[in-house]
């Protein structure tokens, strides 16, 4: 018994040692890490980051890498919880990375953030956009996606323009969903829209007759969601079975073309987003570019546009160190100052003074009869 | 607001979901009730089911070549005889040799078989929502008084209740039946009597599954969205309704799971939407404080 | 770590030993009354060793130290973690999926207190504990009566409260589904903890002392009466020993210790929000202790370094590491259904003087009061490992004995 006690924690503590050995050339490629939610609930988001990334970093090896060295992805998975976060964010510190991209949900963001700050590591984050992340005050870290408060002001502020006073405003309790609500319902006070109706639904519940009841019940003019698209599809389909027919608004998260196949076409028709634009509306030639090879890759298009701004975040990154070497020090620098109208994926990209992306990037949308996302 | 129609339209959101519940307990509480087995895979098996379902009808287009109705009766048949056989693989792999260990080892493997078949579940169909077409059920809404029924919600209710019926029937009239029902009870006496008791346990790894995949298979039905991890939530709520009826018993299955449906829909309609699982629990709490066992609990007397 | 002398003794051990280890694994705790968790030289050379782990990592790992350093520490945490749900789980026998409400009542109790009163994390330790402590005590009051299968139920239901609860900010205190951000990290007689290797020696210093706590606890009046009422709850009462009193102690102090360990992953966090919380992570924990072996110390040890460390080293699947480590759990539970080091049958010498001075009165007196006890008794003799229950003991282990599965 003892001796297999022994072996036992002799193994495990030995394979702890051994694990980790791993030689370090001077000839090392340049390595940008990828932290995003492999597995997990938002599997499917940090999945379509690696994609395009990773087409994104072969397609600049196959043209000589940066400056004739190649560059490397590492993968870290933060499985979509705070806690995995912080481990993939000391992963990725193992392996030398000068800077990481990612990632998707703002409160694993968060918890990461101090991690690769103290380490004097450049993070991009590409889907949280959680106000105050930007607000901290930290040197090296920076987000390709805009933040909740300027979603909150183009959506109240398109709400009000197509016409509608009266609001269900309905968020999922999490923390970007209720973010956006409660920024939008500042705004609707303020630009005098009012509100007949303020509740949570229950992510994954998959029944939300009880709620469209409720909501139906209040007699809104118009339904603001700031959930999910998964959530979305689902008030969409049952509002429609229920024989509730009001318009309904929803924020970028519902920018996924699941949302037409979950709701059905006639379901959808008439859905107003707003979003940074989808990638077959980025005009620019790189978009054009990384549309058609994940095509050929993967026989469809990125179902979401936060994947697509993983891939901005890793060419800004990229262009850095081009332009400084790969020196985080010198690329957080270069990033606020040297940065202006970089050609990115979904336009033009650059940073102010505290990370956070300058300029107008939402667009409204509006789903048409044959279940297309048309730009407004 | 809260009128008679708004308590009947909860009342039908609270059936539906029920009934759904009560599927997927079904196959708790009768694995539970023969092995003393809580198979936390079970929600993986959910969710298997609703996924051969997307196969079938979607990604091999049976909705398209042979029409709604047919491709759907004909989908049913698959997915209970293919999660069956998942069922009965998961058995012999993960639980059979734990038969005469200590049941929280088999709690741990069914633990561990869950993780590997909800990652297997997310490698092979991919980690994205997936959506059953929404043309494959007709949208007719009956107006019944003043509340709105979808004919969807009335199908899958109607097919659930013939489903237990069935079931309840096949417990409670045929040999095989008792047989279950005697192993249940004690599986040592049953022994003597005769019976077979690995296959009976063999039996019951058949129909739960069977039963948790047609589940699987109506959600994506009737909601039209599926996701691999879908198993868990509703994994858990249906052993929370099993819980209710009393764990071992098949008719408490069913009126737990019926009754979680109402507790859901009437405490989202009435108190609070963020705050009705907690009330749920709140509310399973209170049943189990004063009936220790559940409403039904399992007939045996020896239970300490 | 604790020498076994008798049972290595017996050559033929490992297998007789692994056919009722399931019965010792539901019938036993660790140690027993005879023997000492920490024997002295092997232990501490081992405990000596692994506080050198920093510096080899940094001599061998070079810059992956501080990643495989945090694996450990994350290690360490779950570790206090598991020890506090062992004395629940193993010792009394109650069969709890609901650990991390405790853990985040800890959490949130140090947040608060440190970012709206200012508190510094170590003051914060103690009412960390003592609020996980009061939640339990309400919570478990009127459950604790409640059988097996059904106490586990009501305990993941408790950790849907409260996660519930944090995410719609009761009380305006939780933050909501945001959490709360920007806890101070602790510092120890001026020394400020920031690093991993110094969270390395806060928490596995923290282990350690939790290791020496629950070892005296195990073996005081208090664990070896847990002992008797695990074993046969009847019996337990047909003694006089208050059952109910008893688990209740058991599912406070263990829920009062996950409190504090949840003031360490506070303050080592930074930021917690309610996703830290959920009910895997319970699942999580219930795992360890089962994997390892319930009852025993080493066992949640090596089950903790496994469910924590395992899916680190997978890592190199990417998204089929979850896969890999799911499979892993299965065969492991095959292989080793009793846990990979389980509890060893407590053995009691019988002193001749029958009812002597012996106080432990309940711990001495089941050896011989059923049949269940001689087989612990008697376990080192390999003697009846298939006696028939004696009475169904509260569900906790109907199925371990008779050839044919559960009798209950």
């Amino acid at each position: 018994m003892r001796k297999f006690l022994c072996l036992c924690l002799g193994l495990a503590i030995g394979l702890f040692l051994l694990g980790p050995v791993s030689p370090v050339r001077a000839d090392d490629p340049i390595k940008i890490g990828l932290m995003g939610p492999v597995t997990g609930d938002w599997a499917s988001e940090g999945q379509g980051m690696v994609q395009v990334v990773e087409i994104l970093a072969a397609e600049i090896n196959a043209a000589g890498g940066i400056n004739g060295t190649q560059v490397v992805v590492e993968v870290g998975d933060d499985g979509g919880t705070p806690r995995t976060a912080a481990m993939a964010a000391q992963k990725l510190l193992s392996s030398n990375v000068v800077a990481v991209v990612g990632t998707y949900g703002s409160s694993v963001t968060e918890a990461t953030q101090d991690i690769y700050d103290e380490a004097g590591v450049i993070q991009i984050a590409t889907g949280s956009t959680k106000i105050s992340l930007t607000g901290k005050g930290l040197q090296r870290f920076f987000r390709t996606c805009p933040r909740d408060d300027e979603q909150g002001r183009v959506l109240a502020n398109n709400v009000k323009s197509l016409g509608f006073t009266k609001v269900a405003l309905v968020h999922d309790n999490t923390s970007y969903s209720k973010g956006l609500a409660d920024e939008a319902r500042e705004i609707f006070k303020a630009i005098g829209v009012g509100e007949v109706y303020y509740d949570s639904i229950v992510p994954n519940d998959r029944d939300y007759t009880v709620s469209l009841t409720k909501i139906q019940a209040a007699n809104p003019d118009v339904i603001v969601f700031t959930g999910y698209y998964p959530e979305a599809g689902l008030l969409l389909r049952q509002k429609r079975e229920l024989g509730f027919n009001v318009p309904m608004i929803g924020g970028d998260a519902t920018n996924n073309s699941s949302i037409v196949e979950i709701a059905g076409k006639e379901a959808a028709d008439g859905y107003y987003f707003v979003s940074p634009p989808a990638l077959p509306d980025m005009k620019s030639e790189s978009a054009a570019k990384l549309m058609a090879t994940y095509q050929e890759k993967y026989g469809t298009l990125p179902s979401s546009v936060w994947s697509v701004l993983a891939g901005d975040a890793f060419l800004v990154l990229v262009e850095a160190v081009k332009a400084v070497g790969p020196d985080s020090a010198k690329m957080a620098e270069w990033l606020k100052t040297g940065l202006k109208d970089f050609p990115g994926l979904s336009g033009s990209i650059t940073f102010d003074e505290h990370g956070d992306r300058v300029g107008e990037v939402y667009r409204l949308y509006k789903i048409s009869p044959d279940g297309q996302f048309v730009i407004q | 607001m809260y009128d008679l129609n708004f308590f009947l339209q909860q009342l039908s959101n609270g059936l539906t979901r029920g009934s759904i519940y009560a599927l997927i307990a079904l196959g708790y509480t009768m694995v539970y009730g023969v092995m003393k087995l809580i198979n936390f895979a079970h929600g993986e098996l959910f969710t298997l089911g609703a996924f051969f379902g997307y196969t079938l009808l979607v990604t091999l287009g049976l909705a398209g070549s042979l029409g709604p109705p047919l491709a759907i009766g004909l989908s049913m048949i698959m997915v209970l005889g293919l999660v069956a056989l998942a069922g009965h693989l998961l058995e012999r792999v993960a639980y059979r040799p734990l038969r005469h260990s200590d049941r929280l080892a088999a709690v741990v493997s069914a633990l561990g078989a869950s993780i590997f078949l909800q990652n297997a579940i997310m490698l092979k169909w991919g980690a994205q929502y997936r959506a059953y077409g929404a043309d494959l059920l007709p949208n007719v809404v009956f107006r019944v008084g003043g509340f709105n029924l979808p004919l969807v919600r009335l199908l899958v209710f109607v097919a659930a209740v013939v489903v237990m019926a069935f079931l309840h029937a096949f417990i409670h009239r045929t040999r095989l039946g008792l047989a279950i029902r005697a192993s249940a009870i004690d599986q040592g006496a049953a022994k003597l009597m005769g019976i077979d008791v690995r296959k009976v346990i063999a039996l019951v790894f058949v129909i739960g599954p069977a039963l948790g995949g047609l589940a699987g298979l109506l959600v994506g039905l009737y909601y039209g969205q599926i996701n691999y991890n879908m198993g868990q939530l509703y994994g858990l709520k249906a052993f929370t309704a099993a819980i209710i009826g009393g764990i071992g018993n098949i008719t408490g299955a069913m009126v737990g799971g019926l009754l979680l449906g109402l507790l859901e829909a009437l405490g989202e309609g009435y108190v609070s939407v963020a705050w009705k699982d907690a009330l749920t629990f709140v509310v399973l709490i209170m049943i189990l404080v004063f009936r220790p066992t559940g409403l039904l609990p399992e007939r045996v007397a020896e239970k300490l | 770590m604790s020498p076994d002398l008798p049972s290595s003794s017996l050559p033929a051990a490992p297998d007789a030993n692994r056919v009722d280890g399931a019965n010792g694994a539901t019938g036993a705790n660790g140690g027993g009354a005879g023997s000492n968790l920490l024997p002295g030289a092997l232990t501490g050379l081992a405990a000596l060793l692994f506080a050198f782990l920093p510096l080899f990592l940094n001599a061998f790992a070079g810059s992956s130290a501080p990643y495989w350093l945090d694996v450990v520490n994350t290690v360490g945490l779950y570790t206090i973690l598991a020890l506090s749900l062992n004395v629940i789980l193993g010792h009394a026998g109650m069969f709890h999926m609901g650990h991390a409400a405790f853990f985040a009542i800890g959490a949130y109790a140090t947040a608060i207190l440190n970012l709206s009163y200012g508190w510094s994390i170590i003051a914060t330790m103690p009412v960390a504990a003592l609020a996980a402590g009061a939640v339990a005590l309400v919570l478990a009051w009127p459950i604790i009566h409640l059988r097996g299968d059904y106490l586990l139920i009501v305990t993941i239901g408790i950790v849907e409260i409260v996660r519930i609860a944090l995410t719609n900010n009761i009380f305006g205190l939780t933050g909501g589904s945001n959490g709360l951000v920007g806890i101070a990290r602790p510092s120890v007689f001026g020394f400020r903890i920031t690093r991993p290797q110094h969270f390395f020696y806060f928490i596995w210093i923290v282990v350690g002392l939790t290791m020496l706590l629950f070892h005296w606890l195990e073996n005081s009046r208090f664990g070896r009466a847990l002992k008797f009422i695990k074993e046969d709850t009847v019996a337990a009462e047909n003694m006089g020993v208050n059952t109910s009193r008893y688990k209740l102690m058991a599912f406070v102090v263990g829920a009062a210790w996950a409190g504090l360990a949840g003031t360490i992953f506070a303050s080592r966090m930074r930021t917690i929000s309610p996703e830290s919380f959920v009910f895997s992570e319970s699942v999580l924990l219930f795992t360890i202790v089962i994997l390892g072996g319930k009852g025993s110390q080493k066992g949640v040890l090596l089950g903790s370094f496994l469910v924590m460390g395992l899916p680190e080293f997978f890592r190199g699947f990417e998204d089929k590491r979850l896969l890999v480590f799911g499979a892993a759990l299965v065969v492991m539970m095959i292989f080793r259904p009793q846990g990979l080091l389980p509890s060893k049958p407590a053995r009691y010498r019988l002193p001749d003087p029958w009812p002597g001075k012996l106080s432990g009165a309940p711990a001495a007196e089941p050896v011989t009061a059923n049949g269940k006890r001689a087989q612990n008794g008697a376990a080192a003799t390999g003697a009846a490992g298939a006696l028939s229950e004696p009475s169904g003991p509260q569900g906790s282990d109907p199925q371990s004995p008779g050839p044919q599965g559960p009798g209950a």
